[in-house]
């Protein structure tokens, strides 16, 4: 088994996925985090300007961000769900201001969190579909799967391996991805900001926001919880691009029908958020880091434990499909 | 004692409710070149498939060298094999790397297995070169090794010989009586050209919509040719061939025709010029695929 996962490991390396997903990753996050520093540096400068005072400190940009947060709040062009966000974006500030923890300076860390966030519900995926979606469905189009089936190895330990080493680069990337955007980040973000104080722990409750369970710890441990919920997304991500790796048998259709799963779930979950079955949908449910900051959600229902079980059944049944109908499959190659 | 390499019993194969394999049997023993015949789409390469566990069998088994396909894969496949049509291998590593990632899939596949392989097929010198580079008939010679690594008892190539040029078959089939030779193992080879199976097979199984219509020794079946006499007097060598040589003759647009082994025409024409009959000239006819068809759909139609 361990020389069949090393031979899965090895296809997957040479294809020079890898790569690709190295040069994407070092792509997005030299630009994310270019342009957080640069929208900082005018932050500050706006408010120098205003204010005319030559110095500054974060509570004071906070505090201006506060103001503004409140009169968008007066306008009367905001939809009712657009209040709800900002009046919980306003409480979290203020409570921020109160405990004297920092929310605008960028670090290194605050980076991290902030890129996860933004590709959970699909960069991350992305990343996934490049390294699996051929896994299956490559080795059908180029007809190797001919030579792969028909050795001395019964059909399910071959699907086994390759759900292994699946999983392995899956884990890889999200490895791959934590590395590359702390140290990207670090040529364009000067703090490091792994020993701050975060807070975490809000809680939505009835719509209101809770700081009742709210508690204290470093960024790097908020950084770790971060990517540990994004590796989580990502496996999941893997066992359900690994049936559709399985059912299809091009892989331009593998990648196909998951973008148009994942695109599609977005909108249903801006469109049809009253609808009730559109919260077990999986796509819904990839946003795992929004419950640890307490921000708005679209539907209404969810929380954190939900979430992780709806995914997790998500990925129980793909693998199970995907040995039930490989195992069956008629090889016409 | 001959040993049952393979038997395929009973086997039929239902896809969309329709029946592409109907009830085929077959028995291959040690040493022996087995011949499938039949024009394309006969199901010569779905049973094939059936064979290799490409594809599961509705009905039936297929047991290989003692062990069934559907009770005991492991060890059936262990025995077995196979270039299925065109040879597919992963194109982005080196001939070597193929070979070393097939062969780390079966148990006791050692890095000399694999060399005398190569060496087999006569691949040493391009080895270590990507398989994009490599030509059909140099893609079909590494197929070849990476169905000999394991050591199998019986191979099953699926018209193997598509593809590649003249030379490429004649090296190709040269490798295959060797390993038959030398190695004992038995071959099962699927074609649609009649020549191919008579240069290589011992015996050959001919099939037709998902049947096998006949199965015989090759030189029984294949090697009954016609022979056409032109000369002067047909009807007095009609007479001699009959009356001396009891052979059936018959006269066809004043040609005399005759089934006689090619060695017995010299004999034949010695003694028609003996007795006086000028020949013309002498042609075999051999027998095409069409043929051979016509002639088993007509004696079927006739039983």
């Amino acid at each position: 088994m361990i020389t069949l996962v090393r031979n899965e490991i090895y296809k997957m390396i040479l294809r020079k996925k890898v790569i690709l997903i190295i040069i994407l990753l070092i792509l997005f996050v030299g630009l994310f985090s270019y342009g957080e520093n640069y929208i900082y540096n005018q932050r500050i400068n706006a408010f120098l300007q205003e204010s005319n005072q030559s110095n500054y400190s974060w509570e004071n940009i906070a505090n201006q961000r506060l103001e503004r947060l409140k009169e968008n709040l007066e306008s009367a062009y905001i939809p009712e769900r657009g209040i709800k966000s900002i009046e919980i974006q306003i409480e979290q500030l203020e409570y921020f201001i109160d405990n004297n923890i920092n929310p605008i300076t960028p670090s290194v860390a605050r980076f991290n969190v902030e890129f996860v966030k933004q590709s959970i519900t699909f960069f991350l995926p992305l990343l996934i579909i490049i390294i699996g979606a051929d896994l299956i469905s490559g080795e059908f189009s180029e007809k190797t799967i001919k030579i792969l089936l028909t050795r001395a190895v019964p059909r399910w330990k071959i699907l086994m391996s390759k759900l292994i080493a699946l999983l392995i680069m899956t884990t890889l990337i999200v490895l791959l991805m934590a590395i590359i955007s702390t140290s990207i980040s670090r040529v364009f973000i000067n703090r490091l900001g792994f020993d701050e104080p975060v807070i975490t722990g809000f809680k939505l409750v009835n719509g209101e926001l809770s700081t009742a369970t709210v508690i204290q710890i470093t960024s790097l441990r908020y950084m770790l919880l971060n990517y540990s919920l994004a590796w989580y997304v990502a496996l999941v991500m893997s066992a359900i691009t690994f049936m559709i790796s399985v059912l299809v048998k091009s892989m331009g259709s593998a990648i196909g029908i998951i973008m148009a799963s994942l695109i599609g779930g977005q909108f249903l979950q801006f469109f049809l958020s009253d609808w009730g079955l559109v919260k077990y949908f999986y796509v819904t449910n990839l946003d795992l880091t929004k419950y640890l900051t307490g921000s708005y959600q679209q539907v209404e229902g969810m929380n954190l434990v939900f979430s992780v079980l709806v995914l997790m059944t998500w990925a129980i049944i793909s693998i199970l499909i995907s040995f039930l109908v490989f195992s069956k499959k008629d090889v016409l190659v | 004692m001959t040993q049952r390499i393979l038997q395929v019993k009973d086997l039929t194969k239902i896809i969309n409710k329709r029946e592409i394999i109907k009830n085929i049997n077959l028995e291959i023993s040690k040493g022996e070149i087995y011949g499938f015949l039949g024009p394309n789409g006969a199901g010569k390469s779905t049973t094939l498939r059936m064979v290799v566990g490409l594809s599961k069998p509705t009905t039936g088994d297929i047991t290989i060298s003692g062990y069934s396909i559907t009770n005991n894969y492991v060890k059936a496949m262990a025995n077995v094999g196979c270039i299925i049509e065109e040879p597919a291998l992963y194109e982005y590593m080196t001939g070597l790397k193929n070979l070393k990632i097939l062969g780390a899939m079966s148990k006791n596949v050692s890095e000399k297995d694999i060399r005398e392989a190569v060496e087999l097929v006569g691949m040493s010198h391009r080895i270590n070169d990507l398989v994009k580079t490599y030509s059909m008939g140099m893609k079909q010679r590494i197929g070849l090794a990476q169905a000999l690594i394991h050591h199998p008892k019986l191979l099953i190539l699926d018209e193997p010989t598509n593809g590649l040029d003249p030379q490429g078959i004649y090296k190709f089939r040269q490798i295959i009586k060797t390993l038959v030779k030398e190695k004992g193992i038995s071959v099962l080879l699927s074609s649609h050209l009649i020549s191919e199976i008579q240069l290589m097979c011992d015996k050959v199984a001919i099939i037709n919509n998902g049947q096998i219509i006949k199965t015989a020794k090759v030189e029984d079946l294949l090697f009954s040719n016609q022979i056409y006499w032109t000369i002067d007097y047909p009807k007095k060598g009609k007479r001699i061939l009959e009356s001396k040589f009891d052979i059936e003759a018959n006269i066809i647009d004043n040609q005399l025709v005759a089934k006689l082994p090619e060695h017995l025409i010299e004999t034949v024409n010695t003694f028609f010029i003996n007795k006086g009959i000028k020949i013309k000239y002498v042609s075999i006819k051999k027998k095409t695929l069409e043929d051979l068809f016509l002639e088993l759909t007509a004696y079927k139609a006739i039983e």
